[in-house]
């Protein structure tokens, strides 16, 4: 689903959210902070704060279904993923590296822009043991880069 | 009592891009960015409508939104829920949209991209604050409600139009902290507005023009609404804007052109006050700085509150001099002029009046000085009412609307600008008097 090129957009210093829908087809959407691919790229897992998901959370858990966006600021570089069958997974705290290094990138990337280092950093604080994972298999990517290729589909 | 959103505009100014999340009739969800999203009141915002995308076909077939916005001077964020009322796709709102979305192009890199199809309006359902920590805002550069009850006081002092305008353009300075400003009043019958004051420019700019609908000033006049754009952008920059439209519809010799207008060369914010009063455009307050985002929604609605104050008493004093009752008062021949003559030369076709080969105004103001000069010369007059003006043939005044005295102020810092010896004094309510320093030599062409 996702070319090599993409699976290594996704992992770089890009803003990351999440979105689910519940039963009442009510969305529901969090940051996220960081990502990792499993399965040789055939599964997703984002890491976002329980306490600020519980929307989120609950209709995943309801759903499964998952969209998740991917967007490098200073290009406007945006990717798309859908998946339905998203599961919540606790965080390991091995992929601690990964959400610190997220978070470095993305301060890194929007600095430049003109954001106050600790304003970045106050939208994406969090304590290790908020965390969880989202672990879902892409079933759909889309181009969402405004221009005229906004839209297409990927892979 | 929920959050109000009116206090956490800052959210909405575009530095970070807001978040929509939507769902298909299938229950699959989808999210995309957001360019701007604008307050219209605490009940209802208006989202940007750029691309027909996915999120705009949920939308239409009924979907719920949350919107997640984040503060860019505190790190907040909020999520809210919304529901779809409505798509404008002109008017005032969509203007403000328009212009505002010009400047997040340009400071993102998307200019020809981004372009505004519609103004998407919905109410608001519910605003929640996402648990999370957050740093202080900067403190405020100015406190707004004190530089508002001092400012509309010194306005309330002012005895005629010409000390009101010099009073509203110094109270813009020292209440508000803003450097760079322009005052211009409306020509209805023309569709123009007119330079009459200006502050923070090595010209002042006195007498230049830009046509209602040009540019960021010229939208304001036309819409009748503020028009605030956050970063630099080519597209609304006046200059390049009048011209361009000028030769457009083939004006060019009618829009004073010869007075260059005062301007930033690179401004990054822009923000545009219509004046208005009892339903009546009388001009437009235009202030800029070289920052991005340098006027806020706080700055926007602390002048459309000020502007509101300088029409009323705009109204007030252009009434009370027409309304003043002529003059009784004997006239004094002054001295006969000596020195070498000044040549005063009038061009017919567009009133243009001309000092010694130097343009100095053409137009209503062109033909109210050269009347003034013609009987200057002829009766040795010097007294003269606005009463009188009104009804001169010789000047054709568009209509009772127009701003007779605001004109006066035009041709009054148009001759002190010039220097060259001619002078128009108040004297009382609806009166001024004709100082001439030279013999005067006039030529109708």
């Amino acid at each position: 689903m996702l070319d090599s090129d993409n699976a290594a957009f996704i992992q770089t210093g890009v803003s990351i959210s999440l979105a689910s829908c519940g039963p009442d087809h009510l969305p529901s959407m969090s940051r996220g902070l960081g990502c990792k691919l499993l399965d040789g790229g055939g599964q997703v897992c984002v890491f976002v704060r329980r306490s600020q998901s519980d929307a989120l959370l609950d209709h995943i858990g309801h759903s499964s279904r998952v969209a998740n966006v991917f967007s490098l600021p200073s290009s406007n570089r945006t990717v798309q993923l859908k998946g339905d069958d998203a599961r919540i997974v606790p965080f390991a705290i091995a992929d601690l590296p990964i959400v610190d290094s997220h978070i470095a990138d993305f301060i890194l990337e929007v600095m430049p822009l003109g954001m106050p280092e600790a304003v970045v950093r106050a939208i994406l604080a969090f304590r290790p043991d908020d965390l969880v994972s989202v672990v879902y298999a892409p079933c759909a990517a889309y181009s969402q880069t405004p221009g005229p290729k906004a839209g297409e589909r990927l892979g | 009592m929920g959050l109000r959103l009116d206090t956490i505009r800052e959210c909405l100014e575009g530095v970070i891009p807001g978040h929509i999340a939507t769902c298909d009739g299938e229950g699959m969800p989808n999210l995309a960015y957001l360019s701007q999203v604008q307050f219209i009141d605490n009940d209802h915002v208006a989202l940007s409508y750029q691309f027909f995308n996915r999120t705009r076909q949920n939308i239409l077939a009924g979907s719920s939104v949350c919107l997640m916005l984040t503060s860019h001077l505190t790190g907040a964020q909020y999520r809210l829920t919304l529901e779809y009322l409505r798509t404008e796709t002109a008017g005032p709102l969509f203007e403000q949209m328009k212009a505002k979305l010009a400047g997040i192009a340009s400071h993102t890199g998307m200019s020809g991209v981004f372009r505004l199809l519609g103004s998407d309006i919905y109410r608001i359902l519910g605003i929640e604050q996402v648990p999370g920590p957050t740093v202080a805002p900067p403190p405020p550069t100015v406190n707004y409600l004190t530089a508002l009850r001092r400012a509309t006081g010194r306005l309330a002092e002012c005895g005629n139009l010409a000390r009101l305008l010099e009073s509203a353009l110094d109270c813009l300075g020292s209440e508000f902290g803003i450097g760079h400003v322009m005052l211009l009043m409306h020509d209805d019958g023309r569709g123009r507005l007119y330079t009459l004051a200006s502050r923070g420019y090595p010209q002042s700019g006195i007498g230049s023009e830009i046509p209602v609908g040009a540019g960021v000033i010229g939208i304001c006049a036309r819409e009748r609404i503020p028009i605030r754009i956050g970063f630099m952008t080519s597209e609304y920059g006046y200059g390049r804007t009048v011209r361009d439209s000028v030769e457009a519809d083939g004006q060019g010799d009618s829009l004073e052109m010869a007075i260059p207008l005062p301007g930033l060369p690179e401004a990054g914010s822009q923000l545009a006050v219509p004046i208005t009063a009892y339903d009546r455009l009388l001009g437009v307050i235009y202030l800029e700085n070289v920052a991005d985002l340098h006027f806020g929604y706080d700055d926007e609605d602390a002048l459309v509150a000020f502007a509101a104050q300088l029409g009323l008493a705009m109204h007030h004093h252009q009434e009370a001099e027409e309304l003043a009752e002529d003059d009784s008062s004997p006239e004094v021949t002054p001295p006969a002029p000596a020195g070498a003559p000044l040549r005063a030369r009038h061009f017919a076709a567009n009133d243009s009046v001309f000092l010694d080969d130097d343009y100095l105004i053409k137009g209503v103001a062109g033909a109210i000085l050269w009347t003034l000069l013609s009987d200057f010369v002829e009766r040795r007059r010097t007294v003269f009412t606005n009463k009188g003006l009104r009804v001169d043939p010789r000047i054709r005044l568009p209509g009772v609307s127009d701003n007779l005295e605001a004109r006066l102020v035009l041709l009054q810092r148009r001759l002190e600008e010039r220097g060259a010896g001619i002078h128009l004094n108040k004297t009382g309510r609806g009166r001024f008097s004709l100082a001439v320093e030279r013999p005067l030599e006039l030529v109708s062409d």
